[in-house]
C-alpha cells in the first residue's frame, strides 16, 4: 500500500459491505410431523450435546471501575477517530489479504473501553538508576511480574490491561510485560518497539528449563594471545635439534589421530544428549502467539537491533530461533504490519521500517526515513505551489493521541520488593534459581541457585548461595554437596580480614582441610593464604618487609597420654615436625648472604638454609646447623664446635666464615625457630577463633542496615522521631512563653467578659504605668548599686593612704586586686546604666504598641 | 678540655689498647670465648669505644675500616686526624676534649651524627662533604659570630643542634636567629622547637632570611644550569660532534689566525654544513646507542635462559640426591650401599655433562652473536666516518673558493693602493700588508692553510675517536663475555660437582 492512499479522504470510501462477515448460519426449522424413525433419530440426535468450548474470557477478572480515572473509561474524540482509522486499516488489510491473521489493534482495556495499542503505551522515565539501561530494565520487568499464559495460546488476547495497573497487580500476560517493558525502555530513550508474533512453547510459556542458567554460563575466557616473542637482532640461535625428523612426523601423525577420535567421540557423545533433550513436539507449533520487545538501534548508543524476551528479561539476537514469526510492530507513534515472509522464523528479516516494501504503516507521519523516489514534476513546480502542497499535507495527517493511562508509579519500597512477595524462584536446565528481595530473609539470602545432576531436579549437585547486607560480611556461599566442600566469600571489613574459607561440611572444626583467603593489603602480616590439612600447613604471604612469603608446617601426631586427659592438651596443639620458610631476594643483601630457604627439621635437630642465587650463578650457597644439644634449656650455655657446621660455598674464593660469625648465626637461628614456632600456634589459634567468630556468626546473622536507608534503621527512625518530639516540645514552650502582659491588670478589675471604654482606657494606663515604675526602680537599683561601689572603694583607698606605710607586701597586692575589680564593677554598671537609659523609652515606646494592637483593647483606639 | 698536660700521662693509641678494647666490648659468655679463641680482626669491628684514656692524637686505626661508631669522649685530643680511611663511620664522638680546629673529615660522608661537645672551636668550617648529618653538638665551645651559623644550612638532614653554653648564646636574638636561618631543625639545646616559635623567628628575620633564600635559589639554579650543560656536552662528546652546532670550528679556524680575522666574518653556509655534521652526529649515535642496547638486551637474554636450565638440571639432582639418600640410610645391605654409590657419582657426571654441555652452547651463541654485533658496529662507524669526511670536504671547497675570492680581492685591492684609488679608509694593520704583492698573496694563503689544517684537525680527531671507542667496546665485550664469564661458569661447576663428590665421600667414611 502506497502513502498515497493511506490519506483520510480514502478511509471513508471504503465501504462496509467490503468487509467479510463471518457468515451466521441460522438453522432451518423442520415441521411438526415426525416419522417415528425420524423421532428415534431425534432422539438419538439428542443424546449428543456439544459444549461450545468456554472462552477464559468469559470469567475475566473484573476491576472496580472507581479506581481508575476517566481516561481509562472513555475515549476523546481524537481517539475514536483513531480507533476508526484502525478500524478501517484492519478491514483494508483484510480485504488485500484475506489470509492473514488478525492483527493486534483495538483490544479493550481493564474498563471495557475499546483503546488502540499505540496509546496504550506510556513512555515513563522511573527514578530508579537500574532501569535506566535496558538490561536492568528487563530484569525488573521480569521479575516484578509473574506470568499469566494465553488463553488460548494461539488466538489474541481480547483485553490489554494498561501497564500502569499491570504494575499495581504484578502479573500479566506477554503483550502486558511487553507494553510495560516498552513504555520504560522508551521512557529512557530507547528505541523500542512491541513486537506481536508467534514463538516456540518453551517462550510462551517462559520455560527455561532447556536453557542454562544465566549465572552458570561460563564467562567467555578472553585467552590472551600468546604474546609473540619480540624477534630482536641479537637474538641467539636455538642450539640445533638432533632428533629425527621421521619419528617425530610419526609422533604427532599417532597423536592427531588419536586426537580425531577422541572429538568424534565426544560429538557422538553430544548429539545423544542433545537428542535426548529435545523437547517433545509441541502440535500448536507455529501458531502460539507470543510478543516481546525489539530494541533498535541507533538511540542510546545501541550498536545492533535485538530483541528482549520480556518473560525472561534476556536479550536474543536477531535470528533467535525462539522466535517464529512476526505479525506486527508497534511503538507509542506508529503501528507497522510485517509485509516479509516468516516461513524461516526471524531469520534474515529486514527491520527498516522507513522501506514500505517490506513494512505497512498504518500512520502516514513515519518518522522513519522513507525510501525517496526522486519526482520529475517535482522539479518543474514553481516553489509556492511546492509549499502549498506541504502545508496541505501536513494538515491531512493525522497523529497519535497521548497515551490514555495514567503515570506509571512504583514506590521504592515496591522496587526493592523486586518480586511479587518479594519472591520468584525461576527454573532452568538442571538448575533451580530462588530470588529474594533484600531484608526479606532473615540471614540476608538474595538469592540461591542450586544445581542438580538430574534435569528432574532431585540430584542435588551444589548450591550458590548470595547474601547482603550482613554484619558478617558474607556474600556468596557456594556448597557442593557431592564433595561436602563449603566455599564461603567475604566483602571486605572483617576483623583479621578474611576474604574466603572453604572447608569441608563434614569437618568444620580446626585443624583439618581448609583454605583461608585474605585480604592480604588489610593485614599487618601480610598473609594470603592459609592452607592446612590435618597434618600440615602453608602460608603464602606479599608485600613483607622481611621478604618471607612461604611457610609450610609439618605436624606430628599427638602424643598420646595415658591416664586422665587433660582438658588443656588440645589446646596445647600438635608437635612440629618440620617448618619450612621461603624468602623473596632481597637486593640490598648480596646474594651469598640473602637466605632463600630455611628447613629447620625440628625432629632431627636440624637447620638447614639455602641462599639465593647470584645473577651470574646457577648453584645456591647452603648451609647446614646441627642444634647444640642443650638448645632447648633455659639460660643454659650453648656450646659451639665446627663439627656443628657444614657449608658449601659457591665461589671458593671467599674467605670462610669466622667462628664467632657462625656461632652467632646459629643463635640468631636458634632464635629464629623459637619464633616462627610461636608464629605458627598463632596461626592455629587464629584459625581457632576465626572458627569461633563464624559459628557465633551463624547463630546470630544480624543485617547491618545503612544509615542513609531512614525506612529500615530503626535507631534512625528513633532519632528523627525524638528530633520530631522536641522540636514540637521547644514551640510549646515558647506559646507559653509568650505571656499575656495584660493578665495581672484584669485579674486586678476581676477577668470581665467585655471591657468598657473607660475601664480599657484605665487598663493601658495602669499598664504602662507600671512598666515606667518598673524601669525606673531598675535604674535605681543600678544606680544605688553603683554608688555603693565607688563609695566603697573611696574608703578603701582612704584607708590605704592611711596605712601604707605599716602594710606588707601581701595586704598591698590584696588592695591592688580589690582596686581592680572594684572599678571593673563599676565600670560595668556605669555601662549598664547608660544602656538602661537609651532601651528604656524604647521598652515603653514597645509596649504602647502592642497595647494599641492588643484585640481586647484595639476596638477602643 | 680543662684537663692538664702534666697532672696525667698523655697515652698513644696502640696495638696493645686497641686489642684491650676490642675485646672488651666484643661478644660476651661463650661468644666472646670462641672469639678470644680464633682473634678479632679489627677490620670487622663495628664499634669502638676508647674514652677516658688520656689519648692526644688519633693514630692507628686504619685497620677498622667497618667501623661505624667510635667513641673518643673525654681524652685530651688536639687536632682531629688519622680518621681517614674509616668511611663507613655513622656515630662520632669527640666531646670532652682539646680540639680547637674542625678539620680532616672530608672523607667521612656517612657521618650521621656528630658530638664536639665541650671543646674549644671557635668557627665552624670543613664540614662541607657531611651531608647526612642529623645530629650535631658543638655545645660548650668558644663560638662567637651568629652569622657563622649560617654554614650549618647545607645539611638539609640536619634536625638536632646542640649550641648551648657559647659566648654567643648570651645574645639575646640568639635563638630566634637560630631557629629563623636553621628552620628544618628539630630540637635547639635539648628542647624541642615549635611551630609557634618557629613562625615568630622567621618573622622577626623575614627580610634578610628571605634575601638568603633568594640568594640559595638562584645558586641552585645555576648550578643545575651548569651540570645540564655539562651533561649535553658530554652526550655530544660520545657522538664525537662535540661543539659542532655553533660556529666553534670557524672561530678555531680563526682563532689561530690573526690576519684572516680582520678579512672576514662568519659564512651562512660554513654554520649550515657544521650544523648538519651535527645532527648527523647525533641521530647516528642514537643509532649505535640503540644498537647497543639491543645487543646487550640479548645477550642477557639468553644468559637468563641458561640460567634457568641450569637451575633446572641442579634442582632436579637435588631431588634425586634427598631421595637416594633417604634410601640409603634406610639400607643395611652393604653391596647396595655401594651399589648405590656409583649410581650417585654417575648421576654426578651426568650433572657435569649437562652444565657443561649449556656452558658449551652459550658460548658458541654468544661467540656468534658478538661476531655479527661488531661486524653491525663498524659498518655503522664507517659509514659514520665516511658521511663526516664528506660534509668536512665540503667545508674545504668552501674554504677553497673562499681563498680563492680573497686572492682575487687582495690583488684587485693592492693595485688600487698601488694606484692610490683606493678611498675607503683602511685600517693601520691591512695597509701593513698591502705593501706588495708577495707579502699579501703569503698572508692570504698562510690563513687558508691554517684554515685547512683546522678542518684535517677535526676530522682526524673525530675519525681517530670514534675508531678507539669502538676497539675498546669490542675488546671489552671480549673479554667480560667470553673469557671471564665462561672461566667463572666453568670453576662454578666444577666447584659444585667437587663439593657433591666430597659429600658422598664423607658419607662414605662415615658409613663404614
Amino acid at each position: 500500500m502506497d502513502s498515497s492512499e493511506m490519506n483520510e479522504g480514502e478511509i471513508h470510501q471504503i465501504d462496509s459491505d467490503d468487509v467479510i462477515k463471518e457468515e451466521d448460519e441460522t438453522e432451518n426449522e423442520e415441521g411438526e410431523d415426525l416419522t417415528e424413525d425420524a423421532e428415534a433419530l431425534k432422539a438419538e440426535l439428542a443424546k449428543i450435546v456439544v459444549h461450545p468450548p468456554s472462552y477464559e474470557q468469559s470469567l475475566m477478572e473484573e476491576f472496580d471501575q472507581a479506581e481508575f480515572s476517566p481516561s481509562y473509561k472513555d475515549n476523546l474524540p481524537k481517539e475514536n477517530l483513531v480507533l476508526q482509522y484502525a478500524e478501517n486499516f484492519r478491514r483494508q488489510m483484510v480485504q488485500l489479504y484475506r489470509d492473514r491473521k488478525p492483527l493486534f489493534l483495538n483490544p479493550v482495556n481493564e474498563c471495557g473501553v475499546e483503546k488502540f495499542v499505540c496509546t496504550t503505551i506510556r513512555p515513563t522515565l522511573l527514578e530508579f538508576k537500574e532501569l535506566y539501561n535496558w538490561d536492568g530494565a528487563a530484569e525488573f520487568v521480569a521479575d516484578y511480574l509473574n506470568i499469566e499464559p494465553l488463553k488460548p495460546e494461539y488466538e489474541l488476547p481480547k483485553r490489554l490491561i494498561s501497564p500502569s495497573t499491570v504494575l499495581k497487580r504484578q502479573k500479566g500476560n506477554c503483550f502486558e510485560y511487553s507494553t510495560l517493558l516498552c513504555s520504560l525502555l522508551i521512557g529512557a530513550g530507547y528505541d523500542a518497539y512491541v513486537i506481536s508474533g508467534y514463538a516456540t512453547k518453551e517462550t510462551c510459556l517462559a520455560d527455561e528449563s532447556r536453557d542454562i542458567c544465566p549465572l552458570l554460563k561460563k564467562k567467555e575466557e578472553v585467552q590472551e594471545e600468546a604474546r609473540k616473542k619480540e624477534m630482536k637482532k641479537y637474538n641467539v640461535k636455538p642450539p640445533r635439534d638432533l632428533r629425527s625428523k621421521f619419528e617425530l612426523k610419526q609422533e604427532s601423525k599417532k597423536e592427531a589421530e588419536k586426537q580425531a577420535e577422541k572429538e568424534k567421540q565426544r560429538k557422538e557423545e553430544e548429539e545423544r544428549i542433545a537428542e535426548l533433550e529435545k523437547p517433545p513436539p509441541d502440535p500448536y507449533f507455529g501458531l502460539r502467539i507470543h510478543a516481546w520487545v525489539l530494541v533498535l538501534s541507533g538511540k542510546r548508543e545501541v550498536p545492533e537491533n535485538f530483541f528482549i524476551e520480556p518473560f525472561t528479561g534476556l536479550s536474543h539476537p536477531m535470528d533467535s530461533s525462539n522466535y517464529l514469526g512476526i505479525e506486527s510492530v508497534w511503538n507509542n507513534v506508529n503501528y507497522w504490519v510485517n509485509m516479509q515472509d516468516c516461513s524461516e522464523g526471524v531469520k534474515g528479516l529486514s527491520f527498516d521500517l522507513g522501506d514500505s516494501t517490506v513494512w505497512e504503516f498504518m500512520f502516514p507521519n513515519n518518522d522513519k526515513p522513507l525510501l525517496k523516489i526522486p519526482d520529475a514534476e517535482d522539479d518543474l513546480n514553481d516553489m509556492d505551489d511546492d509549499e502549498d502542497d506541504e502545508e496541505h499535507e501536513v494538515e491531512k495527517y493525522l497523529d497519535m493521541p497521548p497515551s490514555w493511562v495514567d503515570a506509571l508509579k512504583l514506590s521504592h519500597r515496591d522496587f526493592q520488593m523486586r518480586c511479587p512477595h518479594g519472591k520468584k524462584t525461576k527454573v532452568y536446565k538442571r538448575a533451580k534459581l530462588e530470588k529474594f528481595a533484600h531484608y526479606l530473609m532473615k540471614d540476608g539470602l538474595i538469592s540461591r541457585l542450586s544445581v542438580y545432576e538430574d534435569r528432574e531436579l532431585t540430584d542435588l549437585m551444589k548450591v550458590h548461595e548470595y547474601y547482603a547486607h550482613r554484619s558478617d560480611k558474607l556474600t556468596q556461599k557456594l556448597t557442593n554437596h557431592r564433595t561436602g566442600q563449603v566455599c564461603e566469600n567475604f566483602d571486605p571489613g572483617r576483623p583479621r580480614c578474611l576474604k574466603e574459607h572453604q572447608f569441608k561440611s563434614s569437618t568444620p572444626g580446626p585443624e583439618n582441610e581448609r583454605v583461608m583467603i585474605f585480604y592480604h593489603e588489610a593485614r599487618v602480616d601480610g598473609l594470603v593464604k592459609r592452607e592446612e590439612t590435618q597434618t600440615e600447613m602453608t602460608e603464602e604471604y606479599s608485600n613483607r618487609d622481611d621478604f618471607l612469603f612461604y611457610k609450610y608446617v609439618e605436624f606430628g601426631k599427638r602424643a598420646k597420654k595415658f591416664g586422665p586427659q587433660e582438658t588443656s592438651s588440645a589446646n596445647k596443639g600438635r608437635p612440629i615436625n618440620k617448618m619450612i620458610q621461603k624468602f623473596h631476594r632481597n637486593r640490598n643483601k648480596p646474594a651469598n648472604e640473602d637466605i632463600a630457604e630455611i628447613i629447620f627439621h625440628v625432629a632431627e635437630d636440624k637447620i638447614h638454609i639455602s641462599y639465593h642465587t647470584e645473577d651470574v650463578r646457577i648453584a645456591a650457597s647452603t648451609r647446614e646447623f646441627l642444634k647444640p644439644p642443650n638448645w632447648d634449656e633455659k639460660g643454659a650455655v650453648l656450646t659451639f664446635n665446627p663439627e656443628m657446621h657444614q657449608t658449601f660455598q659457591v665461589d671458593p674464593m671467599l674467605p670462610m666464615n669466622k667462628q664467632v660469625e657462625l656461632y652467632e648465626m646459629l643463635m640468631e637461628l636458634l632464635k629464629a625457630e623459637e619464633k616462627c614456632r610461636n608464629e605458627v600456634r598463632d596461626s592455629q589459634n587464629e584459625v581457632r577463633n576465626i572458627l569461633d567468630d563464624r559459628t557465633k556468626e551463624e547463630a546470630a546473622s544480624e543485617l547491618d542496615i545503612s544509615v542513609y536507608d531512614t525506612e529500615r534503621n530503626e535507631k534512625a527512625k528513633k532519632h528523627r522521631r525524638e528530633l520530631e518530639r522536641q522540636q514540637l516540645e521547644e514551640k510549646m514552650r515558647k506559646q507559653e512563653m509568650d505571656i499575656d502582659y495584660l493578665a495581672p491588670f484584669l485579674a486586678k478589675i476581676g477577668n470581665p467578659e467585655k471591657l468598657s471604654k473607660q475601664q480599657a482606657f484605665s487598663l493601658k494606663e495602669e499598664c504602662l504605668a507600671d512598666l515606667k515604675q518598673r524601669l525606673i526602680d531598675k535604674a535605681n537599683l543600678i544606680q544605688a548599686r553603683f554608688e555603693k561601689e565607688s563609695q566603697e572603694l573611696e574608703k578603701k583607698q582612704a584607708w590605704y593612704q592611711q596605712n601604707q606605710v605599716s602594710m606588707g607586701k601581701e595586704d598591698e597586692e590584696e588592695y591592688l586586686t580589690y582596686c581592680k575589680e572594684a572599678i571593673f564593677r563599676i565600670h560595668i554598671l556605669d555601662l549598664r546604666l547608660t544602656r538602661h537609659k537609651e532601651q528604656a523609652p524604647h521598652k515603653y515606646m514597645q509596649l504602647e504598641q502592642k497595647l494599641r494592637n492588643d484585640e481586647r483593647l484595639s476596638e477602643f483606639f | 678540655m680543662s684537663r692538664l698536660y702534666d697532672t696525667v700521662e698523655p697515652a698513644v693509641i696502640d696495638e696493645e689498647m686497641l686489642k684491650k678494647a676490642v675485646e672488651e666490648q666484643g661478644p660476651k659468655e661463650e661468644a666472646g670465648k670462641i672469639a678470644k679463641q680464633e682473634g678479632i680482626d679489627f677490620g670487622d669491628v663495628l664499634s669502638l669505644r676508647l674514652d677516658f684514656l688520656n689519648i692526644l692524637k688519633i693514630d692507628n686505626l686504619w685497620e677498622f675500616t667497618k667501623l661505624t661508631k667510635l667513641q673518643l669522649d673525654n681524652n685530651i685530643i688536639e687536632k682531629i686526624e688519622g680518621l681517614e680511611s674509616l668511611v663507613n663511620l655513622v656515630w662520632l664522638d669527640l666531646s670532652f676534649n682539646n680540639i680547637e680546629v674542625i678539620d680532616n673529615l672530608d672523607s667521612l660522608t656517612k657521618l650521621e651524627d656528630l658530638t664536639l661537645y665541650s671543646n674549644r672551636i671557635s668557627t665552624i668550617e670543613n664540614m662541607d662533604s657531611l651531608l647526612n648529618l642529623h645530629v650535631l653538638s658543638l655545645g660548650r665551645n668558644q663560638l662567637t659570630d651568629l652569622e657563622n651559623l649560617r654554614y650549618l644550612r647545607r645539611f638539609k638532614n640536619l634536625k638536632t643542634l646542640n649550641l648551648s653554653d657559647n659566648p654567643f648564646c648570651k645574645q639575646d636574638e640568639y635563638k630566634q636567629y637560630v631557629i629563623a636561618f636553621l628552620s628544618n631543625l628539630e630540637f635547639l639545646d635539648y628542647r624541642l622547637v615549635d611551630q609557634q616559635s618557629r613562625d615568630a623567628a622567621i618573622e622577626k628575620y623575614q627580610v634578610s632570611r628571605d634575601e638568603m633564600l633568594h640568594n640559595e635559589k638562584q645558586a641552585e639554579i645555576k648550578k643545575e644550569d651548569e651540570t645540564k650543560r655539562q651533561q649535553e656536552l658530554e652526550k655530544h662528546k660520545n657522538a664525537y660532534v662535540e661543539l659542532m652546532n655553533g660556529p666553534d670550528l670557524f672561530e678555531q679556524m680563526y682563532a689561530e689566525d690573526k690576519e684572516g680575522q680582520k678579512l672576514n666574518e662568519m659564512p651562512e653556509k660554513f654554520m649550515q654544513i657544521c650544523t648538519q655534521i651535527f645532527d648527523f652526529g647525533i641521530a647516528e649515535h642514537e643509532k649505535r646507542e640503540e644498537e647497543v642496547k639491543s645487543f646487550w638486551e640479548c645477550v642477557e637474554e639468553a644468559k637468563q635462559d641458561n640460567k634457568r636450565l641450569g637451575m633446572v638440571h641442579i634442582d632436579e639432582f637435588t631431588e634425586t640426591k634427598k631421595r637416594m639418600l633417604l634410601e640409603m640410610s634406610q639400607m643395611s645391605d652393604h653391596k647396595m650401599v655401594e651399589q648405590y654409590a656409583r649410581d650417585y657419582n654417575d648421576k654426578i657426571q651426568v650433572l657435569w655433562d649437562k652444565l657443561m654441555g649449556l656452558e658449551l652452547q652459550l658460548v658458541d651463541q654468544l661467540e656468534e652473536v658478538i661476531k655479527e654485533f661488531e661486524r653491525n658496529m663498524q659498518d655503522m662507524v664507517g659509514t659514520f666516518v665516511e658521511n663526516v669526511q664528506a660534509l668536512l670536504s665540503q667545508c674545504r671547497d668552501l674554504e677553497n673558493n673562499h681563498h680563492e675570492k680573497m686572492m682575487e680581492i687582495a690583488i684587485v685591492t693592492l693595485e688600487k693602493v698601488i694606484k692610490n684609488e683606493l678611498d675607503d679608509e683602511i685600517s693601520d694593520d691591512l695597509k701593513m700588508l698591502l705593501v706588495d704583492k708577495d707579502t699579501i698573496i703569503n698572508a692570504v694563503s698562510s690563513s687558508h692553510d691554517v684554515h685547512l689544517l683546522k678542518i684535517d684537525n677535526k676530522e682526524d680527531d673525530i675519525v681517530t675517536r670514534i675508531n678507539q671507542s669502538l676497539k675498546n667496546l669490542i675488546e671489552q665485550i671480549h673479554q667480560d663475555e667470553e673469557i671471564t664469564r665462561n672461566r667463572m661458569r666453568v670453576s662454578e661447576i666444577n666447584n659444585l660437582i667437587d663439593h657433591l663428590r666430597e659429600e658422598m665421600d664423607n658419607l662414605e667414611v662415615m658409613q663404614n
